[in-house]
């Protein structure tokens, strides 16, 4: 976890990426800016991945939590899509919850065994196979979607 | 039913009467039914003893129900516990302190002189859409879980089964032909794995229900059946120092009850589990339930007080 000193900054980019959506205006924002703000270790090369920025809150974004924000490219939107789906079913949830990607599990009432129902129906939808230590740090759409792909593109490449 | 205490007085400045605390191997359970909290203002009262963070988690949660349902939680730690302090004297709610343990598991703590310490109170807390159970001992970690009787699994029991349990657990399950009553034994047994992991403080993710079994012998000629846990990943282990108890609440949940054995007493001694269970609606009043077809022990020895 890191500490980020410059909560108006990541507001910032909260709001380029839901107000004008995507994964695209990230990129917009150049790594070198991203990466005079928190330092290298935090940007990887690839995919323009910053992982596990953790900041004193702030006040105005219901959504996003003291403990973990985690903004990626990495997951597809259709992925986002299929895992929000899926924890709708499972949660019996009323069609007026929002769900985006940054919802937490927490949030929504799920259990303990709505959450391994749900890693179930993921490992069926998607032919996947999620180990026990990996549902630890599954605490968002987000994160289940990166993990799901993560995997998918593991096993594609031969490894398991 | 016994009514201890019925209190209509809308001040929260002490209506909470004090509780004796429970002896070893005793757990107090007390639940409190979401449905029947209409009132605002005593939602607000409840909303003034929680801590700044704890009222920020309430809020964070998605729509009105599962707003109500997390304050309740709070609010029935906080005066569940502020009543069983020591020398009889009821503490202000508000002046509990929590912390969580490396696994996320909520406890107790005391302020003494030298920094903070655990209390000898142990406490675990399970809700439902429909229920919210808190268990307190004393001097033994505790782990509660209930669920609805009638939860429906949305993936195939034996597949689920497979996957998440142990072998002896799925051969257990797969013995039985009604698809019903497969169901119902599934949420007991998933309640009494619950209870476990949360009496351990590790929870689902730091103990994996494949790594232990639980094998609830058939009742004897003395009608109590055994209920015991094995680690299949440390056989050496101490895992006969557990004691259960798995019991129909309201007629509608199934509650598992996880304890530690009173290491005083001999432990191949079959001492039961003393278990009393309380309804409450904090502030207003109690109804205790031990003792009335309300609570129907299934397994482990278990005796109501």
């Amino acid at each position: 976890m890191f500490l980020c000193f410059f909560p108006g900054f990541l507001q910032y980019i909260y709001i380029y990426k839901h107000v004008f959506g995507g994964d695209m205006l990230l990129e917009g924002l150049s790594i070198s800016c991203l990466r005079h703000c928190y330092g290298s270790l935090m940007v990887q090369a690839a995919g323009l991945k910053l992982v596990s920025v953790g900041w004193a809150k702030f006040t105005g974004f219901p959504s996003l939590k003291a403990s973990r924000f985690r903004v990626s490219c990495s997951a597809k939107p259709e992925t986002v899509e299929k895992v929000i789906e899926i924890v709708r079913k499972q949660l019996a949830l009323k069609p007026e919850t929002v769900l985006t990607s940054e919802t937490e599990f927490v949030e929504l009432g799920a259990d303990s065994l709505d959450t391994v129902e749900i890693v179930m129906t993921l490992e069926e939808e998607f032919d996947i196979n999620v180990e026990e230590e990996s549902s630890q740090n599954i605490t968002s759409v987000q994160e289940v979607a990166d993990l799901i792909e993560k995997l998918v593109q593991q096993k594609a490449q031969g490894e398991s | 039913m016994r009514s201890f205490q019925r209190n209509f007085s809308v001040s929260p400045s002490c209506p909470l009467l004090p509780l004796q605390l429970p002896s070893p191997m005793e757990t107090h359970v007390w639940f409190v039914l979401p449905d029947e909290f209409k009132s605002v203002s005593l939602l607000n009262q409840y909303m003034e003893l929680l801590s700044p963070c704890e009222k920020e988690n309430v809020l964070t949660m998605r729509g009105d129900q599962l707003q109500k349902r997390a304050l309740l939680a709070r609010a029935l730690v906080r005066t569940t516990i502020a009543r069983y302090q020591i020398n009889n004297h009821v503490v202000d709610p508000r002046s509990l302190k929590f912390r969580k343990n490396i696994h996320g598991k909520p406890e107790l703590v005391w302020k003494s002189d030298d920094g903070q310490c655990p209390s000898p109170l142990h406490f675990n807390i399970s809700h439902t859409s429909s229920l919210i159970a808190c268990g307190v001992t004393v001097n033994s970690p505790i782990g509660i879980d209930v669920e609805e009787k009638q939860r429906k699994i949305k993936n195939n029991i034996l597949a689920f089964a497979r996957r998440y349990f142990s072998l002896y657990e799925v051969e257990h399950l797969s013995m039985i032909s009604d698809s019903e009553v497969q169901r119902q034994e599934f949420v007991k047994l998933w309640t009494l794995k619950e209870a476990y992991v949360k009496a351990l403080g590790r929870g689902f993710s730091a103990a994996p229900f494949k790594t232990f079994t639980i094998r609830v012998k058939d009742a004897t000629n003395s009608g109590a059946s055994e209920v015991a846990v094995e680690s299949s990943d440390h056989p050496e282990s101490l895992t006969n120092n557990w004691q259960f108890g798995l019991f129909e609440l309201a007629s509608s949940h199934y509650a598992s009850i996880c304890m530690e054995k009173d290491k005083t007493s001999d432990v191949a001694m079959r001492v039961p589990m003393r278990l009393t269970v309380r309804k409450t609606i904090p502030f207003v009043e109690d109804i205790c339930i031990s003792g009335t077809d309300a609570v129907v022990p299934i397994a482990g020895l278990i005796k109501q007080v």
